[in-house]
């Protein structure tokens, strides 16, 4: 599921990233490290790691949308039978939107204010389809009805008319409308209450079951991708520092990093605490050298300088820190 | 110290809030939870004086906020100060940090917070102070906004917030814009500072777990109507307004 190069794609992989690696340009630094993950088909896939990690990049990357002052140095990505990291920018105009959605956390943003949300739907099926207007109309109607909105009156709304989990609604049915294989969620429900963000997610796990697609959601709070997903890849400093069963990581994580992002989580209480635990140091504090988290890391030992390999602990579960020899022992072993 | 009594407010004949009471004392923490839409902002802005409720009043140190003008509002206004969600857009890109952190103090010259005694004279060395109080290093006085992270933003502004050692501080979602483990770390600070100034809090959030940490009592709004308010540790009690016993279980629900 999320082996170290050594196995290619197989068979029921939809997405599969590949040693990939990303850097700028004019100086040459790199922002995402031999990133190895991939998602069968029909599959949700967590994506989970704190600001600047490099998760909105690697969706960039998979998009094929990539900024011109940055570089893929190494590494593939390929979607069903196309390698998305060799197409041309006019075939990946043509999987972009189709084959792969994209929702983003900038919501508000999705829709051009003082036109209607209807008019845009229109324009969006008329630049896909040579669908007539009416038809078109018809087909907006539709998913509007699909993603649980009163679609006649949200047509016909200018996007301020709506609520910020209407606009995410809104923007989900407009990104699915051409039955997309990959819907990549990037922090879909971070602006959003608790209330609205889970109902947004029940939607999307209500609508890959529909559209037998896959999902990569990313997300920097762990309590977004628990429940949700069946595999977990933690990012930190561009890289995968740990990946496997979300199960299996959450009750057993095995990275310092992880552990600390699973104690972090505000959580109700039975008893009322006085000081909630802590990382720490701050985001973006990244080790050049071997580990990226030495900065941060409270168990850090000499060798953390040296490079860390990904090691599996089984099947379902790999993480890249010094301490998984150790910890293997101890959890693994003598179970 | 604090009293709102039956407000009312309608937008574009919406009604945004109906008939809301509530009351803080002083160097209590008081937090208001609901979903986007539920009122909370608009409630936090009535009471900053920023907004006039159609109907009701709100009482601050037994005076009617709404109809304070010129010098004796702008006494008010002091002591009620607030902490905003995007620490991004409170604080001006074109001034060094440490000069939006004393700003507020050069607005009203006369005031002299007790923390600040000794250096009043001198804006940098009260910069100084602010600094120390919110955890932030003296080597980011200088910096410009975009040139800190999102954490040390939140920490500006609740420096800002605090400069002028106000009864009353309103924190609109301080929190939700930040990751994980600077929440903690910005939650650990306003907790710590409610402390040591026995300030007044008034905690708006959508995070049940935040306002647990944070508060001592709760008082829940859903479309714009007051529904639930309770001690905190009755959080988990069985006579909670359903609405209430769902927004728990929602939030116990994602731990899983
Ligand atoms: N075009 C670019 N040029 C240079 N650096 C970039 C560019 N785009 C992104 N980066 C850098 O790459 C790193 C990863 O950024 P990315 O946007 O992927 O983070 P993220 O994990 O999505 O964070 P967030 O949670 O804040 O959205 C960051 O250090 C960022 O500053
Ligand atoms: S390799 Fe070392 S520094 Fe990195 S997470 Fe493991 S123990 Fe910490
Ligand atoms: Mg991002």
């Amino acid at each position: 599921m999320f082996e170290n190069k050594t196995t290619t794609s197989c068979e029921n992989n939809l997405l599969t990233v590949e040693s990939l690696s990303v850097t700028i340009r004019n100086s040459r630094k790199k922002l995402i490290h031999n990133l190895n993950f991939s998602i069968p088909q029909g599959e949700i896939f967590g994506l989970v790691g704190e600001s600047g990690s490099g998760k909105s990049l690697t969706a960039t990357v998979i998009l094929g949308m990539l900024s011109k002052s940055l570089e893929v140095t190494s590494g593939s990505v390929t979607l069903g039978q196309s390698e998305i990291t060799s197409l041309s920018e006019r075939e990946l105009r043509n999987i972009r939107g189709r084959d792969i959605a994209y929702l983003s956390q900038n919501y508000q943003s999705f829709f051009t204010p003082f036109i209607k949300v209807g008019q845009q739907f229109i324009e969006i099926i008329r630049c896909h389809t040579d669908m007539s207007r009416k038809e078109a109309k018809k087909v907006a109607i539709h998913w509007l009805n699909k993603v649980h909105l009163p679609a006649e009156r949200v047509f016909n709304s200018f996007p301020d008319e709506l609520s910020g989990g209407q606009l995410q609604r809104a923007s989900i049915a407009s990104a699915i409308m051409f039955r997309p294989k990959l819907i990549i969620a990037d922090e879909p429900t971070t602006a959003l209450d608790v209330l609205t963000g889970e109902r947004i997610l029940d939607l999307l796990s209500e609508l890959k079951e529909e559209l037998n697609c896959s999902i990569l959601l990313i997300s920097h709070d762990l309590k977004h991708i628990i429940k949700r997903t069946q595999t977990v890849g933690v990012m930190y400093g561009g890289q995968i520092v740990e990946i496997g069963k979300t199960s299996a990581v959450v009750a057993n994580p095995i990275h310092p990093y992880t552990n600390l992002l699973l104690q972090s989580r505000l959580r109700l209480n039975k008893h009322i605490q006085h000081e909630l635990p802590t990382m720490l140091g701050e985001p973006g504090l990244i080790a050049e050298e071997g580990c990226p988290f030495t900065k941060r890391c409270p168990s850090a030992m000499e060798s953390c300088s040296n490079k860390v390999p990904m090691n599996s602990l089984g099947k379902h579960h790999s993480a890249a820190c010094h301490l998984v020899n150790a910890e293997r022992e101890e959890r693994y072993v003598t179970r | 110290m604090l009293h709102v009594n039956s407000i009312s407010k309608t937008y574009h004949s919406k009604p945004a809030l109906s008939d809301i009471s509530l009351y803080v004392h002083a160097g209590e923490s008081i937090g208001i939870i609901g979903e986007s839409g539920s009122g909370k902002s608009t409630l936090g802005k009535i009471i900053l004086g920023l907004e006039k409720p159609d109907q009701g009043d709100v009482h601050f140190r037994g005076s009617n906020l709404h109809t304070l003008k010129g010098q004796a509002l702008k006494a008010f206004r002091r002591h009620l100060q607030i902490v905003f969600q995007d620490p991004a857009g409170s604080l001006n890109p074109k001034l060094p940090v440490w000069k939006s952190v004393v700003e507020p103090l050069e607005n009203y010259p006369d005031v002299i917070p007790s923390f600040l005694k000794e250096v009043r004279h001198d804006r940098k060395k009260m910069a100084e102070v602010l600094f120390q109080k919110v955890g932030l290093s003296p080597e980011l006085l200088e910096r410009y906004p975009h040139q800190l992270s999102g954490g040390q933003k939140q920490r500006i502004a609740v420096a800002r917030g605090i400069s002028l050692e106000p009864d009353l501080l309103v924190c609109d979602e301080p929190t939700s814009s930040l990751d994980v483990s600077v929440q903690a770390q910005v939650l650990n600070l306003l907790k710590k500072l409610q402390r040591d100034l026995n300030l007044s809090f008034l905690f708006i959030s959508h995070d049940i777990a935040a306002v647990q940490f944070m508060c001592e009592r709760i008082v829940v709004l859903k479309d714009g109507i007051l529904v639930d308010a309770f001690l905190t540790n009755e959080l988990f009690s069985a006579s909670r307004h359903p609405y209430t016993k769902m927004l728990v279980e929602m939030s116990m629900e994602q731990d899983r």
